[in-house]
């Protein structure tokens, strides 16, 4: 039986570059956006401001688990057995 | 086959691994790698918010004696530290002649802060950043937040600290 996973592992090895130098960028993207968050609620965190704690720590999860989720999209690459 | 010939056979018997695997292996840990930063970043969020809402910073208690106001010229500060606590404060005599106390770590990387009599600016040496002497905040330089203050009380001549009621509440 042919899933999702074995057509896009047998795509043409342009098409896994493009696949996977997206997942990369994507992924620095959301680790960029938790550095300033983590640094955001840090420095309030130190200014006593706490109204900004939760939110950001929710939204730095959403960020773990699309970049985790994201993972399945991963090409195993396609390379001839011989 | 020529001696060069075996040797590049041999070679690749003993180190089976192809040029695009390796490379394309490699671009995959990245990912992974990035994933699991991501996840650290987000342990360290929820690190920080819980040690906010459990461990909070504790406030300073009571009023404190420092000094008496004569014992402080005019531009002049007079450094101290709280009984129980290793915190250092400053007290500045203002050239207003108002008081104001502040924890004497830049809020920047903790260095010691010290006023510059005359120019109403509290001032931190080792990455040029000011802070305004009358109410804390920040006016140039790298510090993210202004200085924590303490509130200043008079009894007659003497001068007390205490820890400044939030005034961004109201």
């Amino acid at each position: 039986m042919s899933t999702f996973r074995t057509g896009q592992n047998s795509s043409n090895p342009n098409k896994l570059n493009n696949i996977l130098s997206t997942l990369i960028f994507i992924l620095i993207l959301n680790v960029s956006i938790q550095i300033w968050l983590l640094y955001a609620s840090l420095n309030n965190a130190l200014d006593n401001n706490k109204e900004i704690l939760i939110p950001a720590f929710i939204a730095s999860v959403i960020l773990f688990l699309i970049g985790f989720g994201w993972l399945y999209y991963m090409p195993k690459g396609n390379f001839r057995k011989k | 086959m020529s001696k060069e010939d075996n040797l590049n056979e041999n070679w690749k018997k003993d180190f089976p691994i192809k040029k695009q695997e390796s490379t394309q292996v490699s671009r995959r840990d990245f990912a992974k790698f990035l994933t699991f930063v991501s996840g650290g970043l987000m342990v360290g969020s929820g690190f920080v918010t819980a040690k906010a809402f459990f461990l909070p910073k504790e406030e300073v208690q009571g009023e404190h004696f420092i000094c008496n106001k004569e014992d402080i010229p005019v531009g002049g500060t007079r450094g101290f530290v709280l009984e129980g606590s290793t915190i250092p404060y400053i007290l500045i005599h203002l050239e207003s002649g108002e008081f104001r106390s502040y924890e004497q770590k830049c809020t920047h990387l903790s260095c010691s802060v010290f006023y510059k009599p005359g120019t109403g600016i509290i001032h931190c040496p080792c990455h040029e950043g000011s802070f305004d002497a009358l109410t804390g905040d920040v006016i140039a330089g790298p510090p993210p937040r202004a200085l924590p203050q303490l509130e200043v009380v008079f009894k007659e001549n003497a001068v007390f600290v205490k820890a400044l009621i939030d005034k961004k509440e109201s």
